[in-house]
């Protein structure tokens, strides 16, 4: 239950050292880091690794958390998530013996970070999103919420991968715009 | 610094997942040499980042957390703190199926994977330290003490809890999705008025069909319609009024498609394709940005 100012707060005394701020920090965030990490590895023990790396790189890495550039969930997520990516592209290209049958992630569990953080921001960017194509729509959120390459998503959207590629870039491309970024 | 849409769009696919393993080395490359092109990746990165506010939450593994503890190099003798947040040890998660699954498979995968996966990630830690070391090296030699650098540490600490501002009247909001997929609609009830707005986000209806809105709660014995949602992105009623705020409050929302114009008869005449159940947000107002 804690607000981003207290995890801003949190992070702060991480940055000094503070064990019982990071024990803290964890209790209040693991569920969510480790729900974004474990829908995009599938796995529990891949998600368990990403995640104690996440949650090291964010011990030790506390005193370039910048409040201005970044939420703190946001930028504790980025950490895991992009920590997860790695994995997954880097191990499309080892052979896997085989995938345990898919988990089923409970999507819909709210949990008190997200309460707080069902933002103006989510809603603009949802709008965004709106405005897409709906087969783009989906080639976004499906690239976000399950960290697909493109080879995957070319298997799923039965195009060439530099269709894909367009379609992913233009429609980055349109959402900058829809937002306004600079 | 002005980037060129080439440098903007790799920051956005990079934020967005989509690059391959090389590009993303690319970027963090870039990103170590290169503040403004660090700036541009955590922009993207906050901008999507919400997303993860649909995501649902999944609690880890006890054991993970010493783990971390382990590997962050804290102190072995602090007492466990009793913390609201902590749980109870083994105690069933929010999630039981999840974790009772997950347990047979970390204990059946462990052994059979253990080996490459050490290999592939220490691999995978040298790479990617020697590309950031060089980075740095080359970019920002003063960044390099600063990651060696040692934590002090440090056993008794108060930590105060900021009061909670005053509570407004609350928002919720549902996301409606199928099977923990993308959203398709977004249903947002104002908790002083109870009047409640959909926002189409995804799915769009068949021709000849409609997507009609349902209240499900265990208090009452069937589904109670909040009727048709309209073919615009925003579908706003007051029906909700004459529910009671608990009601409201622990209901799942449900999505099914009817007949052009809703269901002749009030019932559901098929399962639910999207369902949520509401959650409670903070006005923007009431969330400081930079309270202590």
């Amino acid at each position: 239950m804690l607000t981003p100012a207290e995890l801003v707060w949190l992070i702060a005394a991480i940055a000094k050292g503070d064990e019982a701020a990071f024990e803290r920090l964890y209790a209040a965030t693991r569920a969510k880091l480790f729900g974004v990490v474990l829908r995009i590895l599938r796995r529990q023990d891949l998600a368990e690794e990403v995640i104690q790396e996440a949650y090291v790189k964010i011990w030790n890495s506390a005193g370039q958390f910048n409040p201005g550039l970044a939420s703190p969930i946001t930028w504790m997520a980025s950490i895991a998530r992009n920590r997860a990516i790695d994995v997954v592209r880097k191990r499309s290209e080892v052979s896997i013996e085989e995938e345990p049958a898919a988990m089923e992630v409970a999507a819909d569990a709210p949990d008190p970070l997200a309460r707080r953080e069902m933002t103006e921001e989510l809603k603009r960017l949802l709008e965004c999103v709106g405005r897409l194509e709906p087969d783009r729509q989906k080639l976004v959120l499906l690239a976000y919420y399950n960290g697909w390459s493109r080879e995957q998503l070319a298997a799923k959207f039965e195009a060439p991968v530099n269709t894909v590629k367009t379609w992913l870039r233009r429609s980055m491309m349109d959402i900058r715009e829809c937002l306004g970024l600079g | 610094m002005a980037y060129s849409e080439d440098h903007i769009a790799l920051a956005a696919e990079y934020a967005l997942g989509t690059l391959d393993a090389d590009e993303r080395t690319l970027v963090e490359t870039l990103m170590a040499g290169d503040q403004d092109f660090t700036a541009l990746v955590v922009a993207w990165e906050q901008k999507l980042g919400v997303l993860n506010q649909m995501v649902g939450s999944v609690e880890p593994r006890p054991e993970v957390w010493q783990k971390i503890r382990a590997a962050a190099g804290l102190s072995e003798t602090q007492a466990p703190m009793l913390l609201p947040e902590a749980p109870p040890p083994m105690v069933a998660s929010p999630t039981p199926a999840v974790a009772a699954t997950d347990s047979t498979n970390v204990i059946r995968l462990s052994n059979r994977a253990r080996r490459w996966r050490q290999v592939a990630t220490l691999t995978t830690a040298i790479a990617a330290a020697l590309v950031a070391m060089i980075a740095v090296g080359i970019y920002r030699p003063d960044m390099l003490p600063d990651q060696l650098r040692p934590k002090p540490r440090t056993q008794v600490v108060a930590i105060r809890t900021p009061a909670a501002p005053a509570a407004p009247d609350a928002q919720y909001v549902a996301v409606l999705q199928k099977d923990g997929g993308s959203p398709a609609f977004i249903l947002t009830i104002d908790g002083a008025t109870r009047n409640f707005t959909v926002r189409r986000i995804g799915a769009a209806a068949e021709p000849g069909k409609s997507f009609e809105l349902w209240l499900i709660s265990d208090k009452l014995p069937q589904p109670r319609s909040l009727g048709v949602i309209g073919a615009g992105d925003f579908t706003a009623r007051p029906v909700l009024a004459s529910y009671d705020a608990e009601t409201v409050k622990a209901a799942t929302y449900a999505v099914t498609i009817e007949q052009a114009g809703g269901s002749p008869d009030g019932k559901p005449t098929s399962t639910p394709v999207f369902a949520g159940k509401l959650i409670e947000t903070v006005p923007p107002a009431a969330a400081p940005a930079s309270s202590r």
